[in-house]
């Protein structure tokens, strides 16, 4: 038994190591994947974090609050910065001098800024019985801001810059308050002690990860594109192991075996054996290299999951589920053309509800209710757990369960329609 | 006197969705040592019986009864004595006939010493050893037929199926495969053979089987049956019994 096994294992070796493309496709691929998606994604990353993104700032203030404002986006460190207040058209110069974005300060900021809050002072003290009460007290529009960003600037990206002017803004306008207030009520001192002690009193955030045990990581590139690209590696063996199904479907070497006084289970079982053995070497290759490689190229270092017992468990399973939905498309295909079309475009689909380009969460509702349906969804979860939250067996159990069901989905319409084919 | 090998009664298929049976009321027996043709037109029945006789398929009714010294024996104890050469290539293109014989021999219960003394010889018997190690894909039709014969008598099988085993091979090749198919049957194999070249199946057969539209309509030793219907040959005699119609 253990002799037909062994011949039955290296034939499919044999036949794997002739399918060149096949190869390629689950070793060289993947690898292209993690490097170049990788590299682009921490590129992307590092504009808002460390290449800092370029300000053309117009500042045509005639105050000092339109200087103060465009110091703190200095000392902020966020942007590299540029200043020309000779600036006629900040489109143009932007389009010329290539910056992302622009901010327009205009001649009566600081003005408009000191009438606005020395209405609310005078307001407040009339309030509190200190002065004349006002009457008819004009509105006072504030000096407006031009914000321009590139085209090409992600959304995301604007919408911080954005909130982040506005938050320099707010300490702009606190600062003059209290001056104001302070020269009002005619301290010498004390400004600077409130302004410090408005400054300590913002209630800070510390940021958290979440995670089932004390071991916390923060999510970069490396951590989810390296599992991430993996399992899709491993899922489009569907390529070799599915078109080669078909083959042995058509050509007659399935009839074949059911003259012959053996169990097609063994031969079902070789064929099960050999590939999930080249997931697992695929995670073993992928992960070194990253390991290896990532640090040197600058890029996130890669953490290896503590929960190592949990690590491989969850490597075996992913194998065996990418195995299961290759002998599922193997079965059910009528030509290797189709095998290898349907499989790799569904592979493509499952990865993308599944979580692989972009994480689920960012999906529509009904969408991320759709990716329970994607394996690779599952086994992603899986290594999120184990990379990203301390690897719990308690978050595992139900992760491990689903990848179970879809295993024995996937087995059970395989041998039903290898059975309907009088294969079996 | 032969013992009989194979007795088969009442025999009966129908396909599923199928609207009429692919196979009716079909009784033979096939002898030890016996090299029996089964013929017919497209779509007669001939692959359908045989891929009953070989267990690729269940009949619908009626039995297959294997005997072994005139005693019923059960298909699984049998199964390990057939042989079976499909008219497909059923064999792996992208490995050599060495490989091929390794992987089928294994699941045909043999050893890897066997294998290892039993390969050689057999590539060499039927022209394949200076082959040995290429990739089948690069050989010729004949060759590769050769290599799917080889395949199906690895394990000395007691009875060898044959569907088509010369078709569309060139005349050497044809005749070192009947060639090594007598020496075979000379050696005790019992050989169940369809053909579609009634001349080649003259020469090589001792009794034969007519099926039309899935019935029996002839079956015996062919000299006799030649004499007992003044036919000059095997063609003559099918064309007399199916007649000369088309036949889809």
């Amino acid at each position: 038994m253990m002799f037909k096994l062994w011949t039955a294992t290296k034939k499919e070796f044999q036949l794997l190591l002739h399918d060149k493309a096949g190869l390629i496709v689950m070793f060289g691929m993947p690898l292209l994947l993690i490097y170049v998606i990788t590299i682009v994604q921490d590129a992307a990353f590092r504009i808002v974090n460390e290449n800092k993104i370029s300000l053309l700032v117009v500042n045509r203030d005639q105050g000092n609050q339109g200087e103060q404002l465009v110091k703190l986006l200095e000392e902020s460190g966020l942007f590299q910065l540029g200043q020309d207040a000779q600036v006629t058209d900040l489109n143009q110069a932007m389009q010329e001098q290539d910056y992302l974005t622009g901010l327009t300060i205009e001649a009566d900021f600081s003005a408009k800024l000191r009438q606005k809050n020395q209405q609310i002072i005078d307001q407040m003290l009339a309030e509190a019985g200190l002065g004349e009460p006002l009457t008819n007290a004009p509105s006072i529009a504030l000096s407006e801001l031009d914000f321009y960003h590139d085209p090409t600037l992600q959304e995301n990206y604007t919408t911080s810059i954005l909130n982040m002017i506005d938050a320099f803004l707010k300490t702009v306008e606190g600062e003059l308050l209290i001056n104001t207030l302070a020269a009002e009520l005619e301290l010498t001192n004390s400004p600077e002690q409130l302004k410090q002690a408005m400054l300590d009193s913002r209630v800070p955030i510390r940021r958290k990860v979440v995670s089932s045990s004390n071991q916390e990581r923060l999510p970069n590139s490396t951590q989810h594109n390296v599992p991430a690209w993996t399992i899709f590696a491993m899922f489009f063996m569907v390529v070799s192991l599915g078109t080669n199904l078909v083959r042995e479907r058509t050509s007659g070497s399935f009839v074949r075996l059911k003259t012959m006084p053996t169990s097609f289970l063994l031969v079902i079982g070789s064929k099960m054996l050999l590939y999930t053995g080249a997931a697992v070497l695929q995670v073993a290759l992928i992960f070194t290299m990253a390991k290896l490689t990532f640090p040197a190229l600058g890029l996130p270092a890669l953490t290896m999951p503590s929960n190592w017992l949990g690590f491989g468990l969850m490597t075996l399973l992913s194998g065996f589920a990418a195995v299961s939905y290759a002998m599922l498309i193997g079965t059910l295909a009528r030509s290797q053309e189709q095998a290898h079309g349907f499989g790799s475009i569904s592979i493509v689909l499952l990865a993308a509800i599944g979580g692989i380009w972009v994480p689920s969460f960012v999906l529509p509702d009904w969408l991320q209710t759709l990716s329970l349906l994607s394996p690779l969804n599952w086994c992603l979860r899986g290594f999120y757990v184990l990379f990203l939250k301390g690897g719990a067996w308690a978050a595992l159990q139900p992760i491990i369960l689903g990848i179970l069901v879809f295993i024995t989905s996937c087995l059970s319409i395989a041998v039903w329609q290898l059975r309907r084919e009088q294969l079996i | 006197m032969p013992h009989r090998c194979i007795q088969i009664e009442q025999l009966k298929k129908r396909y599923p969705n199928a609207t009429r049976d692919s196979l009716q009321d079909i009784n033979l027996a096939i002898h030890t040592g016996d090299k029996y043709g089964i013929f017919g037109p497209n779509g007669a029945g001939k692959t359908t019986l045989i891929s009953i006789l070989c267990g690729i398929i269940k009949a619908t009714e009626g039995e297959v009864r294997y005997l072994k010294d005139q005693t019923k024996v059960d298909f699984p104890a049998i199964q390990p004595h057939i042989g079976f050469v499909p008219q497909e290539y059923a064999l792996y293109q992208e490995l050599s006939p060495v490989q091929n014989l390794r992987y089928f021999g294994a699941l045909y219960n043999l050893s890897k010493a066997t294998l290892d003394q039993r390969i050689p010889e057999l590539l060499s018997t039927l022209g394949l050893a200076h082959v040995a190690q290429h990739k089948v894909s690069t050989f010729s039709g004949g060759m590769k037929r050769r290599v799917n014969l080889a395949i199906g008598i690895i394990h000395r099988p007691t009875i060898l199926f044959l569907d088509e085993p010369t078709v569309g091979v060139d005349v050497q090749s044809k005749v070192a495969i009947l060639k090594f198919l007598n020496e075979l049957n000379a050696a005790g194999t019992t050989i169940v053979y369809t053909s579609h070249h009634l001349s080649e199946a003259q020469e090589f057969c001792n009794r034969i089987a007519l099926i039309d539209q899935g019935k029996i309509i002839m079956e015996g030793d062919l000299t006799q049956l030649l004499a007992q219907h003044e036919a000059d040959n095997l063609k003559d005699l099918f064309i007399q019994f199916t007649g000369e119609a088309y036949r889809d």
